[in-house]
């Protein structure tokens, strides 16, 4: 009897648990779905070629013309750049608070990263405008601080704690044992760090760089802010357009033509971001393989 | 005089004292056995002659390790060489997560050993800890791909290759199966022709196959170092005779 009663209930949460994972697992399904309905006419529409490789996007002239390529570059140009300054910093701060520093201050510079992540991207914005902004029109002497470039160091400030405290997590889940035989060999820790340490948690710090790109690729508030927004194809020192922005900036007053298009970028973006995720899949499987 | 002396050398972490005025000879190319149940301060003793406990916080340590006639504690020392002389081997076993090629390799490389010397290092530190018949064809797969046994094995030729004067093993075959501990012990039997061997154990039946002399730990003490023979049979001591024949521990 008893153990009929156990048998029930472990049935009754497994549903449960089934239940809350298929949701997940419906919702990816229904947004797909959402944006190849109402955006994939409308790309057929453009014509695919048009859309994805059409440098020209004014959709206020008759005819509209809806070339995102501008877009694209721009979005993969600026977490390019985004992760490839964010990635190393990020490493170097995670293995300082986790390995070198003093345990207490460690703690506390842990706490006020953490912080740091759960700042709203608006703020971030702001404080682009206020003083990344006017710095930026006054060292390269432009008429405008508006620009990729701003927007790439609001977006590396921003990636950062993510970043940091996920790869701290996993260098800090390297075994111990690890750098008590370096140091019985000899061997001073710093180096230890980078040969042992950082190799060891490499599956853990592709999955925080990952979250980077994710974050760099889908912001919008903050870099709306301080991007220019203006679809031209990009250059650091000039105002850009993302995919992400391209769609907030016109949605509001979108005609019906234009609205399809938009969500049309969205399912591109969505696309990107799959792709990119499965690409880190299967580099962070590969390095776990090696590692086990 | 042994290689290594320590003299009045007490250990404290915070207030609380962990070892107290140990004065101990270890006796060059011999298997010297530390033993002690639980919590008698041998491993803490093992570790302060390599200076391993140096990145413990809080950890202090008063008076002398002599080592080659030479104050390890003296403030010129850098324990880093200390170390190269004096390797360790842990409790669990500690490969690196890489080739067990690079396994053996990565101290000496790190010490300044050209590439060209390595190949020979890595086959001769092998052969040393009777490992190389077993992996000579799979240096480089993973070394986690090696049994506990096997891994230990290869973590005591990681400490050969860097040629050593002495080898502290601290409890190195508590993790292993009978096999895998017998295969230790037996090559301890050949590394002390070239080293002195420094072991703490739990084991009393390991100390006494294998060790030449025995020191008998308790509360930070040492209370009894002597011939492993007069230990275990005729210890002057009462508390050393009460803990050999198992009354506790």
């Amino acid at each position: 009897m008893k153990t009929q009663k156990v048998y029930l209930y472990n049935s009754i949460f497994k549903a449960i648990v089934f239940f809350f994972a298929l949701v997940t697992v419906l919702s990816v399904i229904l947004i797909g779905v959402f944006m190849i309905v109402n955006g994939g006419p409308s790309i057929a529409k453009v014509g695919l070629k048009d859309f994805l490789l059409g440098k020209v996007w004014n959709s206020a002239n008759e005819p509209p013309q809806y070339g995102i390529l501008a877009f694209i570059v721009s979005s993969f140009y600026s977490t390019f750049f985004t992760v490839l300054i964010a990635v190393p910093i990020s490493i170097l701060v995670a293995l300082a608070i986790g390995q070198l520093m003093p345990k207490g201050l460690g703690t506390v510079i842990r706490a006020i990263i953490s912080l740091l992540a759960g700042i709203p991207s608006v703020i971030y914005g702001f404080l682009g405008i206020i003083f990344i902004v006017p710095l930026v029109q006054k060292v390269f002497n432009l008429s405008s601080g508006l620009t990729m470039f701003s927007s790439v160091i609001v977006l590396i400030v921003m990636t950062l704690p993510t970043i940091i405290s996920v790869s701290e997590t996993s260098i800090n889940a390297v075994d111990k044992g690890y750098m008590d035989a370096a140091f019985a060999l000899g061997v001073r820790k710093e180096y230890a760090l980078f040969t042992i340490v950082l190799p060891a948690a490499k599956s853990g710090i592709m999955a925080a760089v990952l979250l980077g790109v994710g974050r760099a690729i889908g912001e919008t508030m903050a870099v709306m802010m301080v991007a220019g927004n203006i679809p031209q194809m990009p250059s650091m020192l000039k105002p850009v357009r993302f995919l992400t922005t391209a769609i907030v900036t016109e949605m509001s007053y979108a005609t019906e033509q234009t609205r399809g298009v938009l969500i049309g970028i969205g399912l591109v973006l969505f696309v990107f971001i799959f792709i990119i995720n499965s690409i880190f899949h299967f580099f962070i499987k590969k390095a776990g393989a090696v590692n086990g | 005089m042994g290689i290594i002396t320590t003299k009045d050398l007490n250990l404290y972490y915070g207030d609380k004292q962990a070892i107290n005025s140990i004065n101990m000879d270890i006796e060059k190319n011999r298997i010297t056995a530390l033993i002690g149940p639980s919590g008698c301060g041998k491993t803490t003793f093992l570790k302060t002659l390599n200076r391993m406990n140096d990145t413990i916080p809080n950890c202090k340590i008063t008076g002398e390790v002599i080592f080659d006639g030479i104050n390890i504690y003296d403030n010129k020392i850098d324990p880093m060489l200390v170390r190269k002389k004096m390797g360790m081997v842990f409790q669990k076993p500690n490969p690196f997560p890489m080739s067990i090629y690079d396994n053996i390799a990565y101290a000496p490389k790190y010490h300044g050993k050209k590439k060209r010397e390595l190949d020979e290092i890595v086959e001769k530190s092998l052969k040393a800890a009777a490992l190389w018949e077993e992996v000579k064809d799979r240096l480089k797969k993973s070394a986690l791909s090696l049994s506990g046994g096997q891994q230990q094995r290869l973590c005591i030729a990681r400490t050969i290759a860097l040629n050593p004067e002495v080898i502290l093993m601290d409890e190195a075959t508590s993790a292993l199966d009978p096999i895998s501990t017998y295969k230790i012990e037996d090559l301890m039997g050949e590394l002390k022709k070239t080293y002195t061997v420094v072991i703490v154990t739990h084991n009393m039946q390991q100390a006494s196959r294998i060790a030449d002399r025995t020191a008998f730990f308790l509360l930070g003490d040492l209370v009894e170092y002597d011939t492993t023979e007069n230990i275990f049979v005729n210890p002057r001591n009462q508390k050393t005779l009460d803990y050999v024949s198992g009354h506790f521990g």
